[in-house]
């Protein structure tokens, strides 16, 4: 519960702002209270309760501008911190384009905080026993360190979104005597608040609650070879809170990971997993950051209303979809968001541009950045469904891509690597399966692909409808032709 | 230099207090509590445009509480450190000793730091034993006003444009951190320490014709206001530029598995990510590192010697004391291709019946301490010169910037990002090369060094490592070469 007391401290700052010297401020409170419950091995490992509080304050003095933070919040704290920031912003050098956003571009819709109906009453009623609870009822460690997983019980609904071959849930547990060597599992629980006033009159609130399972497995197989696999879920309201997927979800990572075997280099069709997919969204998003326009450090520099990407490709932002994760009615300077394209029918519609780079560039501004970007479903002409017919399939998860794509590597995760923000050009290492014919064949062993980010996606053959809802970024299994892989 | 009464009085607790706070923890049956308190003021300035139009200052202070009960912790903070708030935060993190009430431990003294390898025992009545003094600040950074340090970065901006045309555009800065950090636990030890930290670092865009390349360099120690000199901003200036002709020309080459020599200092983020972290205590202890069952065997050729220290004056990593009040030290982890230690906390110390190594490393108060590396790196080997590992390979590729690490810790495997480096044919250096990866498994490849020359160098660039909590780390070796590992290429 964010107090009456704690908004009036926090407006009280840009009286305290104003009255050191500053023309203008911002002041933005951040209170969150999270509860971990942490596992090893079946048993409870680590509970931590935590409760933060931070003011962060952005001044404009003399045409001049700093950032602050302090979580000394006592109220004479506060005021001689604040009377140092206004000192310290004096000395820097002078920056006219720096301001405040236009009101008229500020959320008016924000006031309550549960706009978007993402922080559940139900938070404050979790009591520290049912924390527990929730730990260990959903551990995998109902099995114990070093006995065999074949007496793991590994359910077919494991990832129901993307997985629809039987074959692919039992192979991997049906033999061999696989030893499960640890198994670290953490519940966690949070209430965030962020209230956001300025001088200009803006006041906005934003609450969302989440409730969080993880688990990380290692797994031993019969020669020694340890293999590790992690699963998340998580969502902000506990109704649609289902931590039961994740230890069997983790498992199935794991044991899939045995008998890596070496695949020639050379290009294929790759299937990257929705879980990992936004690693090839991200580049794009970064370019088109009016930030790094301006710093001739982006690969998207002039491309604004140009074809860049494939016909049919759509990329939005959706902040405001209601009871998801993520989602947020205000950026930072307190501007509202929209549910808007960002790329439409390949066309770049956007870049992300706040007050400052609005001001230093001479371009109309929009938002700061891209709050929950979004990939709708992409089917390339001529592309088939393994029934042959060549319209988007009812559902587009991972089988079904991979069945369209016939042979390639499917991508379930990318293990360090780079993407040149200038460039483009990228190199990644992967973890993934080779498959043919729509099926897995085995794990593909040290293996990289490469490539430039705007000729990898001028590649892609589709983009499915099965987006984690728990994750940020709404990028689903993508398939593209012609990837460059080296292993 | 301030006395512990200045500590206590900073943080407005008494000794008497702070024991009260110790017993409330271990009320129901925990065998261990500890408080940690810390006051931490951070400072940044930014240069970009040709100005230092940016910059601000934050402040993050509270204590954390831990209760451990055997292995298991419970934890909790208060941002506040009146009585009131600390004794909430005590009885919270005692929880877990109802949570883990039938659990007992089978050592006379669980997690206590008993001798170091210097002979120096923790228990004399003042702790004088205890202090070190790896980074003395001369100069405090909190007694310094910014205006004094935006000519700094305006010169370092001129010397870069003046060493090289092509600059299109230069960002600079400047950060500082100071934190006061106290201690104390149930064995009744009171420990303190000041820990400073700055940092310049410098991110350069350079435009030749059509054509951009980025660059960055960064240097970064536990100094005060001191650290800052001609000097250093030249090094800067000169690391930054230096190479980028070399750059502009260089092209992702034809990958494939190939012997790699790797260049002195850098490339010891290597040795942190693909085997430092295998040598955790808590990968370890919970069996999930590839090094789990290999104490006392040989993890790597003769005469190759590994080791974390907290010892070097100045250097970003380094600890008068670590996050559970241990000395800092310096603890070998591979002597003579042997491996003989794992880095501790206290908690898998008491697992393993040994002193606990001063590791036990935490981000800030609102972290409960876990194994953490400090300054990783190798020793000098006596295969001659990096001219010389060159030299004896046919066909491989020479490395001398690395970045994005990434291991998988119970598998081994890294993955490496290759910033800048060249074809090695018949013992020359060639063509250029960049946007390639190097992929290997961590183990394999310390079997597989072949040649280590004599040429350590630390690496004092702004190293952070992220393992669940960000620390401050460093990192060094000398030029090795390593026989075969996968280059990802065209």
């Amino acid at each position: 519960m964010l107090e009456k007391e704690e908004k009036q401290l926090t407006r009280d700052c840009l009286a305290m702002a104003l009255e050191a010297g500053a023309a203008k401020a911002r002041a933005s409170l951040s209170k969150n209270t999270m509860n971990i419950v942490a596992t090893l091995d079946g048993e409870v490992d680590k509970v931590t309760s935590c409760l933060d509080r931070s003011i962060s304050l952005n001044l404009f003095v003399d045409g001049r501008y700093g950032t602050f933070s302090s979580n000394k919040l006592d109220r004479e704290s506060l005021r001689t911190f604040i009377g140092k920031a206004v000192g310290t912003t004096r000395m820097l050098a002078a920056d006219t384009c720096r301001d405040l956003p236009d009101p008229a571009r500020t959320a008016k819709d924000a006031s309550k905080g549960n706009e978007l109906g993402i922080c559940d009453s139900a938070w404050s009623s979790v009591t520290p026993d049912q924390r527990i609870a929730f730990a260990l009822e959903n551990s995998a460690s109902s099995v114990k360190p070093g006995r065999s997983c074949s007496s793991v019980s590994l359910p077919p609904h494991t990832r129901p979104a993307q997985k629809t071959s039987q074959e692919e849930h039992v192979l991997p547990v049906a033999a061999k005597g696989w030893k499960l060597i640890s198994e670290e599992g953490e519940y966690s629980d949070s209430q965030y608040y962020n209230y956001v006033v300025d001088t200009q009159g803006l006041e906005v609130l934003h609450s969302e609650t989440s409730f969080e399972f993880f688990t990380e497995l290692t797994i031993q197989d019969s020669k020694g070879h340890k293999y590790s696999g992690g699963w998340w879920e998580a969502a902000p309201l506990l109704k649609d809170f289902h931590p039961e997927k994740v230890a069997p979800a983790a498992l199935q990572e794991a044991v899939m990971q045995i008998g890596p075997q070496s695949c020639p280099s050379g290009k294929y069709r790759a299937v990257i997993d929705s879980e990992v997919s936004q690693k090839v969204l991200n580049p794009i998003l970064n370019a088109l950051n009016a930030f790094n326009i301006q710093q001739k450090n982006s690969f998207l520099t002039e491309t604004l209303g140009k074809q860049v990407f494939p016909a049919g490709l759509d990329i939005m932002d959706m902040p405001r979809i209601p009871g998801e994760a993520c989602g947020k009615m205000f950026d930072s300077e307190g501007v509202a968001t929209s549910d808007h394209y960002i790329v439409k029918d390949g066309v770049v519609k956007e870049y992300f541009v706040n007050t400052y780079m609005s001001n230093k560039l001479g371009i109309a501004p929009t938002i700061e950045d891209a709050t929950r970007p979004y990939i709708p479903v992409f089917w390339k002409n001529g592309i088939r469904r393994s029934d042959g017919a060549a319209a988007i399939p009812a559902k587009a998860d991972r089988q079904c891509l991979m069945e369209a794509c016939g042979d390639g590597i499917l991508i379930t995760d990318f293990c360090g690597g780079n993407s040149n923000p200038a460039t483009g050009d990228f190199s990644y290492a992967i973890q993934g399966y080779r498959f043919k014919d729509g099926k897995i064949l085995h794990p593909v062993r040290e293996m990289l692909i490469t490539g430039n980010i705007v000729t990898l996606w001028s590649g892609l053959l589709a983009a499915g409808d099965d987006a984690r809802r728990c994750r940020a970024k709404l990028t689903p299994t993508l398939a593209f032709d012609n990837v460059d892989f080296s292993g | 230099m301030k006395t512990k009464n200045d500590y206590l009085n900073a943080f407005g607790v008494s000794l008497e207090q702070m024991q009260a706070l110790v017993g409330e923890g271990l009320r129901s049956g925990g065998h261990w509590c500890d408080l940690f308190f810390e006051d931490t003021s951070y400072s940044e300035l930014m240069l970009r445009d040709g100005e230092v139009s940016a910059g601000g200052s934050h402040i993050d202070y509270g204590c954390g509480i831990r209760v451990l009960c055997g292995e298991k912790t419970g934890y909790a903070y208060s941002e506040s450190t009146s009585y009131p708030a600390l004794l909430a935060a005590a009885r919270s993190a005692s929880s877990i000793s109802v949570a883990a009430k039938s659990l007992t431990i089978n050592q006379k003294s669980p997690y206590a730091f008993r001798q170091n390898p210097e002979g120096i025992t923790p228990h004399s009545p003042d702790n004088k034993a205890l202090e070190r003094h790896f980074y003395p600040m001369r100069e405090d950074w909190r007694e310094a006003d910014a205006a004094r340090f935006v000519p700094v970065l305006r010169k370092l901006e001129s010397r870069i444009r003046a060493k090289d045309s092509s600059v299109h555009k230069v960002i600079a800065m400047l950060s500082a951190q100071v934190s006061d950090i106290m201690m104390y636990n149930s064995l009744g030890e009171l420990t303190t320490d000041t820990r400073p930290v700055g940092s310049i670092s410098v991110t350069v865009i350079f435009v030749r014709g059509d054509r951009t390349e980025m660059n960055n360099a960064s240097r970064s120690f536990r100094a005060g206001v001191e650290m800052i000199s001609d000097a250093l901003l030249e090094e800067l200036a000169t690391n930054v530029t230096v190479g980028m002709d070399e750059r502009f020309e260089a092209r992702r080459p034809k990958g494939g598995k190939m012997p790699v020599v790797m260049a002195a200092g850098a490339s010891g983020i290597l040795l942190h990510e693909a085997m430092g972290h295998a040598f955790e205590a808590d990968f370890n202890r919970k069996g999930q590192s590839i090094f789990a069952d290999k104490m006392g065997k040989k993890v790597a050729s003769k005469g190759i010697n590994i080791l974390d220290d907290a010892t070097i004056p100045g250097n970003r990593g380094s600890l008068n004391i670590d996050d559970e009040g241990v000395p800092g030290q310096k603890t070998y982890m591979v002597q003579d291709g042997i491996l003989t230690s794992y880095l501790h906390d206290r908690i898998s110390a008491a697992y393993y019946n040994v002193d606990p190594t001063g590791n036990g490393r935490r981000e800030s108060f609102r972290y409960n301490p876990i194994p953490r590396m400090r300054c990783t790196y190798m020793e000098s080997g006596n295969d001659g010169s990096v001219e010389d590992l060159i030299a004896g390979v046919k066909k491989g590729i020479f490395v001398d910037q690395f970045s994005n690490g990434e291991v998988k810790i119970g598998e081994g495997d890294f993955t490496f990002y290759v910033k800048s480096g060249r074809l090695i044919e018949n013992g020359r250096l060639t063509m250029p090369v960049k946007d390639i990866n190097i992929v290997g498994n961590g183990p394999k490849a310390l079997a597989d060094i072949v040649a280590v020359a004599s040429d350590l160098k630390i690496d004092d660039s702004t190293w952070t490592c992220g393992k669940e909590q960000s620390a401050l780390v460093s990192c060094g070796i000398p030029s090795v070469l390593v026989n075969k590992l996968t280059v990802g290429g065209d």
